[in-house]
């Protein structure tokens, strides 16, 4: 018994450790207070009020979400098509060139982002929203070959060939056989490069100059002071990137299981 | 006909050309750019990385650095891997739901849950509200700022990656053969010992690995909930580009990316030799 129950109790300990942070500021977010004090004395809705009400925060996020958006788009049509074109390479061209594009996802951002901002600087394409959004894709890549392979590696290439035989063109043979079972893992790929970009902070902090994107604004706040307003855009961005999050984590589960079962 | 055989050559090969150009144009390209820069700026010369390796203050950073990312990682590996290891001994149907309680964290930025540490250790955080209230302290504690609360958020942050990695690494291990070594005879530590651990220490090892290369390049930690001697490369290559001195931050980009990569390899190769060089039981 004894056995059973002290792994437990650690497995349990070693989880609250990694929802301590988000179980503190939550409620925090929901404070009435003038400054972050614990617990805090009066709730109401004020710091969030504060930020859905400040211009500079908006466009932040705005910015932040576009930008994500179409980086994602990028990341996640040239990553499925690569993830194709890749298995039609020889054993070694394959290895080669999936190392490539996985490497940005090993090479840390710092020194992607001095290479792309002292690019930048000679072509004069700093303060881009355009730049920063390829940077991004590029940094989202890794992530769309590694789930969408996972998935295409599990697909029956007899499929296709099946199609072929019945007289589809390749592009054709392509989109109704081999796409469709891979839609779970492709949608689950899209929204991790969303969240990839959404988070990244030292590309757009060099790059964009003016604009500031949502961590770059919280960056830039939080070197000066300890702002709540941070707390009530953590809680909420928390919560829609656990929804999100919940929703690529059952699609690609559902996909893998499909999978498995015929 | 070579002209056909060409086009549907490159046919075949197209799907792969955007990712390419995305890679070659903002990674690829800017990378090596930072190798040309590290050298060539604004002439040949070895002085930045002279500079580097000579001076105190940067080598102070630079062993901190890599000391800081090999504890974080075996902290991490500490906790990580009797994780792990609770969830492959779960049922099979419980086990999706509890490494969901370790993923989730991951989904949060690393802003925020720096943030979050930011308002739990500070001066007026709730550590120390909470310990002034009960009585236990009566003057705040400094507990930001300090190497602690940098380990505290690095393993906060990267941990669920450790017990990722060591998780998918256990579950490919045959539970057969675990059970066949107690049937011959060996007490549970001792099949644990001698069979399971051998088989999942390539994943932990990878595990530290990832770790250890995602550590190595943190600087939002270390600049908001460290103190000053808490620096890593990448608060310094980050200090440096804000002052402009490209130079020099390329050849410290240089340091961190080739000694990450020599460190790495230099694990494996022990781990090599060590771990998985055939041996009689």
């Amino acid at each position: 018994m004894k056995n059973r129950l002290l792994p437990a109790v650690l497995f349990t300990l070693g989880v609250l450790f990694l929802f301590f942070p988000i179980l503190i500021v939550a409620p925090m977010s929901f404070s009435g207070d003038r400054f972050l004090g614990f617990p805090p004395e009066s709730w109401g809705l004020i710091w969030y009020e504060a930020y859905f009400s400040d211009p500079v925060w908006l466009a932040a996020t705005w910015r932040s979400l576009r930008v994500a958006a179409v980086s994602a788009l990028i990341a996640t049509l040239a990553g499925t098509a690569a993830v194709v074109g890749l298995t039609r390479l020889s054993r070694r061209w394959r290895a080669g060139f999936t190392g490539l594009m996985l490497a940005p996802a090993i090479v840390p951002n710092v020194i992607v982002a001095l290479g792309i901002f002292m690019l930048a600087l000679r072509f004069g394409s700093t303060d881009s929203e355009v730049t920063l959004i390829f940077a991004h894709a590029a940094v989202g890549l890794p992530f769309v070959v590694m789930i969408v392979g996972a998935a295409y590696r599990q697909t029956d290439p007899t499929l296709e060939k099946a199609a072929r035989v019945f007289g589809a063109g390749p592009l054709r043979a392509f989109w109704t056989a081999t796409v469709p079972p891979l839609v779970p893992a492709i949608a689950a790929a899209f929204i991790f490069a969303f969240f990839v970009s959404f988070d990244e902070l030292v590309i757009a902090l060099f790059l964009m100059g003016g604009s500031e994107t949502l961590p770059v604004r919280i960056w830039n706040d939080l070197r000066f002071e300890i702002n709540p307003t941070i707390a009530a855009i953590s809680t909420f961005f928390v919560i829609v990137t656990a929804l999100a999050m919940g929703l690529a984590e059952f699609l690609r589960a559902r996909a893998t299981r499909k999978q498995g079962n015929s | 006909m070579t002209g056909s055989l060409t086009a549907m050559r490159f046919g075949r090969h197209f799907p792969l050309i955007p990712a390419l150009a995305l890679v070659f144009a903002m990674f690829a390209v800017p990378v090596a750019f930072v190798f040309v820069e590290a050298v060539f700026a604004p002439e040949f010369s070895l002085a930045h990385f002279d500079r580097f390796f000579t001076r105190s203050v940067y080598l102070t950073v630079y062993w901190n650095t890599l000391f800081v990312s090999a504890t974080v990682a075996s902290i991490c590996l500490l906790i990580g891997y009797p994780m792990a290891l609770f969830i492959v001994g779960q049922p099979e149907r419980r086990r999706p739901l509890l490494l969901f309680l370790v993923l989730v964290p991951l989904w949060m930025s690393i802003l925020v849950r720096t943030y979050a540490w930011m308002v739990v250790l500070g001066r007026e955080g709730i550590v120390n509200s909470a310990l002034l209230w009960t009585g236990i302290i009566d003057q705040p504690m400094t507990l930001m700022f300090t190497t602690g609360s940098v380990y505290v958020a690095m393993v906060q942050i990267l941990l669920p990656i450790m017990v990722v990695t060591c998780y998918s690494a256990m579950t490919e291990i045959d539970p057969g053969l675990v059970r066949a070594a107690r049937v011959c005879g060996a007490p549970p530590f001792a099949a644990f010992r001698r069979v399971f651990l051998p088989l999942s220490l390539e994943g932990a090892l990878t595990g530290w690995s990832v770790i250890f290369i995602l550590s190595m390049g943190f600087f939002i930690v270390p600049a908001l909930v460290g103190g000053r001697r808490d620096v890593l490369l990448g608060n310094m290559i980050v200090n440096q580009i804000a002052q402009a001195n490209w130079g020099f931050a390329a050849a410290m980009a240089i340091v961190l990316l080739v000694s990450t990569v020599v460190l790495l390899a230099l694990v494996r190769l022990v781990a090599a030799r060590f771990l998985y060089s055939p041996r009689e039981v």
